[in-house]
């Protein structure tokens, strides 16, 4: 596929090593151009480049307590375009912490573990699933 | 006269511009009208007359309204079109047999000075559009429904999904329960029947307690059988890769069929192909498990004649033997009708050989899964009366190693006496069972209940070797085990004791240090064999393959998932490492400085970001329970009892990982770097 064509994939983790991992899952998966970024900052300071999806952690102050915690990158995203679909990323499994991302418009919300990669995956369709049928739909609504 | 000429062709002209005119307003699909100030139509193109089905003649000087459905937006037209002077996009329907529906528009003409003299309406004809536009609406409709559909499928494939893996968890768990719970009873009853049995009998005792033995023998048999079925179903079944000697494994399980084949006054021919190499990897205790099913089989089935054990040589290369095992006898035979299903579960040739000759039908159907989880063929040949023959053929891994000597049975040692041993089993039948039968072999023995009295013990007094039973409440065995050899670096010899005789048990045994293993119930045989050997050859020199693994599984970490994610690309996986050769060190400085000053959110957020990294890199996932319980006492925002204790685990489990991990990207830099030269 051409680089052109691809879908450009944002991953925001504090944690290099996660976030190494998981690029290397999405280059390996060669459907995205993906960029990776230490922290929210760095990925609001991206947006312009229009990512078509953003994975983020929720976490993101964990050790740099000045830096912008998840939620505060997600609200900006969605300032900067509420379209943008984002996946919130954590390692606690604490159903609050899952609603909270929900009400901040996050497009979903995986815990990390071993299948984290997996549930990435299968969300990603389906966000890509209902981006074509809208598209196709639009298509339709424009004709008519 | 020329002026008449010029009047002639003035007037020709007029008519040829006429005439083009015209036949351009006739050329046109879309229905025209003209129409006066009163709406009558005045004039009409042949796509009108053709559209209304009416002639020229009968349209004119009719009422435009007529011909339209909606004779009320008609007038409302005309009204309009007079008076703004023009109208556009009027959506209509000229009726006629069909209804035509059309977009009308259309402007006033005047004439030299000004005064309307009608208008001009072209109604154009959009049935195609409108067409169109319907089956559109159509397509969306039906596509949103598809859509609804599938993703309804999709809910439903996912929740059947979770329930069919959820029920298949549960009947394991069930079954692996169940075992236990049947085992543990059912080894009481076994272990001390042959208790009993060796003791002063009167003849008809005797005879009352052989039938117990045998039938709980067979009762052992049969679940372990179910339990194996199960495991293979669920795709449990494992297979070991290790070394071991064929000739002597083979011989010493055939030993175990002498007594019955004499009872029956069968001859048992082993016919061993010597080309065979003497040390072959593979599970032995499967190829066991296969070849006793088809013997006692064989047995069962045979009343005179033979049976024939053979073993021959199919293949060699430089790395593996094809080997052909095959089970031969001069028995009842199947019938050419019944040969297909004899491998399927619960199945016998004929109802009534159930009744006659005893079993459950599970024994072929487990050799079959067995055979071909080992990418083995297995096949049948047999004539009604004359006999069957069981062939199987199976793939072994040649070595240079030195074969387990497990398999072969030690002589009965009457030097041996005097050992001291630590039993450590929780049930008192069972205590009760172990002491007697240490008793008759006169060795010492003190019972501990559980793993921490063990230890106890341990410290007071010194043991020969340690018989530990794997289900234990407070300490487990796997914890008792790695305490004494990693805290107390004792290398004394260690036996599990296990009712449910799953791979995964084994391995776990292995890997936290445990010398060997012997099933529940235990044959006193075996039992003593074991201790004698262990304790005779003590562990380092036994075998060398389980000092091995042991060193190997010691490490805490596993590039296992690494591997799987990066491909075992090399370079990916030493990406990998040295990111977190890098992150790690900072997060348990962090930890032990946050512990130190009691700051606990930042202890709290430092273990938290340790944890995703413990599965990319292999650890334990008992480290990562562990971090989240320093996680939790760190929310409590006070000092808790272990907690110096967990951070400092933790702290050495990271330290090591480090050191592994350094090792491992040493080597994949050597291996990556020879590569490309």
């Amino acid at each position: 596929m051409n680089k052109l064509n691809k879908q450009k994939l944002f991953l925001v983790d504090d944690d290099a090593l996660f976030l190494k991992s998981l690029e290397i899952e999405f280059i390996q998966e060669g459907i995205f151009d993906t960029q990776t970024y230490a922290t929210g900052e760095l990925c609001i300071e991206n947006l312009a480049q229009h990512p078509d999806l953003i994975i983020l952690d929720y976490h993101l102050d964990g050790v740099d307590k000045t830096a912008m915690d998840g939620l505060e990158a997600l609200d900006k995203i969605k300032l900067f375009n509420k379209d943008i679909p984002v996946i919130m990323l954590s390692s606690q499994d604490k159903i609050e912490v899952a609603i909270n991302c929900m009400h901040h418009h996050a497009t979903d919300y995986v815990v990390k573990s071993e299948t984290a990669f997996m549930r990435l995956q299968k969300i990603i369709k389906d966000i890509f699933e209902v981006k074509k049928l809208q598209n196709v739909i639009t298509w339709y609504e424009d004709r008519v | 006269m020329k002026r008449l000429e010029i009047c002639k062709s003035l007037y020709k002209m007029e008519r040829r511009k006429s005439y083009y005119e015209r036949s351009l307003i006739e050329a046109t699909l879309d229905p025209l009208f003209v129409i006066s100030p009163s709406g009558k139509i005045k004039d009409v193109n042949e796509a009108t007359a053709k559209a209304t089905g009416e002639t020229r003649e009968q349209l004119s000087d009719t009422d435009m309204f007529l011909y339209f459905t909606e004779s009320d937006k008609v007038k409302k037209l005309c009204r309009e079109i007079f008076e703004r002077g023009f109208i556009t996009d009027y959506s209509l329907t000229i009726k006629d047999g069909v209804e035509i529906p059309v977009l009308c528009s259309g402007s006033v003409y005047k004439d030299d000075h000004g005064h309307v003299q009608g208008a001009v309406i072209v109604a154009r004809d959009v049935t195609e559009q409108t067409r169109i536009a319907a089956e559109l609406t159509e397509a969306k409709i039906f596509a949103d429904e598809a859509r609804e559909t599938a993703e309804e499928a999709m809910r439903k494939a996912e929740r059947a999904t979770k329930i069919a893996v959820e029920a298949v968890k549960t009947k394991q768990q069930f079954l692996s329960n169940m075992s236990h719970e049947i085992r543990t009873p059912m080894n009481a009853i076994i272990g001390f029947t042959k208790v009993v049995l060796k003791t002063e009998l009167s003849s008809k005792q005797k005879e009352y307690l052989d039938a117990i033995k045998t039938s709980g023998d067979a009762l052992i048999v049969l679940i372990n059988d179910i339990l194996d079925l199960a495991k293979v179903d669920a795709g449990k079944m494992t297979f070991e890769q290790k070394p071991f000697k064929m000739a002597n494994s083979i011989s010493a399980m055939l030993h175990l069929f002498e007594t019955k084949i004499q009872e029956k006054n069968l001859v048992l021919i082993k016919e061993y192909d010597a080309k065979i190499p003497k040390v072959l990897v593979g599970d032995s205790i499967r190829l066991h498990q296969i070849i006793l099913n088809l013997v006692s089989n064989a047995v069962k089935f045979t009343s005179s004649g033979e049976i024939t054990v053979s073993v021959r040589l199919l293949e060699e290369d430089d790395e593996t033997v094809k080997i052909q095992f095959a089970v031969k006898d001069t028995g009842i035979g199947i019938p050419e009708n019944k040969i297909n299903g004899a491998f399927e579960n619960f199945q016998q040739a004929n109802s009534d050989t159930s009744r006659l000759y005893g079993g459950t039908g599970l024994g072929l159907a487990i050799v079959k899964q067995l055979v071909e989880a080992q990418s083995g063929t297995i096949q049948v040949k047999s004539k009604v009366s004359q006999g069957s023959t069981f062939s199987f053929i199976l793939r072994f891994q040649k070595t240079n190693e030195e074969g387990d000597s497990h398999a072969k049975i030690l002589e009965l040692d009457t030097e041996v006496k005097n050992l001291s041993i630590l039993v450590v089993e929780d049930i008192a039948l069972n205590q009760l069972l172990m002491k007697t039968l240490l008793d008759d072999f006169e060795f010492g023995c003190d019972i501990a209940e559980n793993g921490k009295v063990a230890i106890e013990k341990l410290r007071s007094k010194p043991y020969d070797l340690i018989l530990m039973d794997l289900q234990m409440p407070e300490m487990n065995s796997f914890e008792t085990t790695d305490y004494i050899r990693n805290t107390m670096y004792s290398r004394i010899p260690i036996i599990a004791l296990t009712a449910d005789v799953t791979t995964v048990d084994i391995e776990k045994c292995r890997a936290v240090g445990m010398n060997d293993y012997i099933a529940k119930p235990v044959d006193e045989k075996v039992l003593y064999n074991r201790i004698v050997g262990l304790v005779k050859y003590p562990p380092a020199s036994v075998n060398k393959g389980f000092e091995k693994a042991d060193a190997k599984k010691m490490r805490c970490t596993n590039l296992a998932f690494l591997n799987k994610r990066t491909k075992s690309n090399p370079s990916l996986m030493m990406q990998m490492i040295s990111l977190y050769l890098e992150q790690t060190p900072p997060l348990i400085k962090a930890m032990k400085q946050s512990f130190k000053d009691k700051d606990w959110n930042t202890l709290h957020a430092t273990v938290h970001k340790m944890i995703p990294s413990f599965s990319i890199v292999g650890i334990d996932t008992n480290f990562e329970l562990l971090a989240k319980r320093i996680q939790e006492y760190a929310s409590l925002q006070r000092q808790a009892e272990d907690m110096s204790n967990l951070v400092a685990e933790l702290e050495t489990v990271c330290t090591q990982a480090c050191k592994e991990l350094e090792e491992e990207f040493n080597i994949l830099k050597k291996t990556s770097h020879e590569q490309v030269k």
